[in-house]
């Protein structure tokens, strides 16, 4: 017999199969690759840990099932329409508090000299503040308006005893 | 003369797989295949639920299997090693989308392969070989004796020298080749089962062996013709 047949070559390649690795080498695998595994979940950054740990309880829950897609395109309008409400009603509130502004000024305004140039100038333009701190405490208790409502004598201060 | 001799060879290996021995050795085989798939289904499906100790159950059970399909693909125990560990991670995060379509065996061996075959082209050619221990069940082994006794060119060598070659001529085959011919000779799956794992037609499996046969019988010969080189 001069050359190999696919015969022999067969039988050559078969005997790999007792080419082994180190002994041990398969009881040790297990621990390996357990210890491989924290390692990675080690290295992982929280959130990512987080997004894994959801999706596994939303798998284990079964949440596709539950939820058709009808549902969860409903889900997201809400959604949608409570985060455009309150976008809407933000700039309100902007408003109103801008509108505010110049009539304060005009009435600071008011004590010195009325002019008939927009408010918005008055107050763009006007580096001296509106009122300082002091003159603020003393106007405080001038400006506030007459109480006509005796505060009530809390319970326990009453006198006990009456005839 | 006697009828049987005049038979083509064709219709005598039909006639043994269809006689009862072979239809009894078939059937075995189909059963065994049949509990290992229901085991398998069994073990993934608590896996998918969140028991751990299932997927552990079936590294164990696939460990060795895959060692000689790697390392026949790389012929390095580090790099086989890293594999594994790499093949049984992928798997267990992949395994919540395993819907069952094939087998576990034939989804296991498909990440395997796949992912040897892009390591080995990231790695080129730089590789050195680490043969591992030769198992001492091989003197016992039926093919072994045969290959040793009788007259051949395999006599003729040394046969741990013809083994040593035997990996360098494995390592010359293109990774393509050297898959089948491992999944094939080596792991002996049929053709098949080859080309499900690696989604290539029958044809193209038969036909890649048939040039890696060729391709390493020329290798062996010309060890034998020139054992120095």
């Amino acid at each position: 017999m001069d050359e190999f047949d696919d015969n022999e070559i067969a039988k050559l390649l078969r005997l790999k199969r007792y080419e082994q690795p180190p002994p041990g080498y398969f009881d040790n695998f297990l621990h390996e690759f357990h210890r491989r595994q924290r390692d990675e979940l080690l290295r992982q950054p929280l959130w990512r840990i987080c997004l894994e740990r959801t999706h596994d309880f939303m798998f284990r829950l079964n949440v596709p099932s539950l939820t058709s897609y009808p549902a969860a395109i409903a889900a997201v309008l809400i959604c949608a329409a409570v985060i455009s409400l309150r976008i809407y009603q933000e700039p309100e509130i902007a408003r109103v508090a801008v509108r505010s502004r110049p009539a304060l000024s005009a009435t600071t305004n008011a004590e010195g000299e009325w002019t008939l140039a927009s408010p918005v100038a008055t107050r763009v333009f006007t580096t001296r503040s509106l009122r300082n701190s002091s003159e603020s405490a003393r106007t405080h208790r001038a400006a506030a308006p007459p109480r006509y409502v005796l505060d009530s004598v809390p319970v326990s201060y009453e006198p006990t005893f009456k005839f | 003369m006697n009828p049987s001799v005049a038979l083509p060879p064709a219709r005598r290996l039909t006639d043994l797989l269809s006689s009862g021995l072979g239809a009894r050795a078939k059937s075995k085989r189909e059963a065994m295949n049949q509990a290992r798939k229901d085991e398998d289904q069994q073990l993934v499906a608590r896996t998918q639920s969140g028991d751990a100790a299932a997927f552990d159950q079936l590294v164990v059970k696939y460990t060795p299997r895959l060692y000689g399909l790697v390392y026949n693909m790389t012929s390095n125990h580090e790099d086989t090693n890293d594999l594994l560990q790499d093949v049984f991670s992928k798997a267990y995060k992949a395994i919540r989308g395993f819907r069952g379509k094939s087998s576990f065996y034939t989804w296991i061996h498909s990440i395997a392969v796949n992912m040897t075959l892009n390591f080995l082209k990231k790695r080129g050619r730089r590789f050195h070989l680490s043969l591992d221990d030769v198992d001492s069940s091989i003197q016992n082994d039926k093919e072994f004796l045969e290959l040793t006794a009788t007259s051949s060119p395999v006599r003729e060598a040394d046969l741990s020298e013809l083994q040593r070659r035997l990996n360098e001529a494995m390592m010359k085959l293109s990774d393509e080749h050297r898959a089948v011919v491992t999944m094939f000779h080596i792991q002996g799956m049929p053709h098949a089962e080859i080309s499900k794992i690696l989604r290539v037609s029958e044809g193209t499996v038969r036909s890649r062996l048939f040039y890696a046969n060729r391709q390493l019988q020329n290798y062996l010969d010309e060890f034998r013709k020139n054992p120095v080189a």
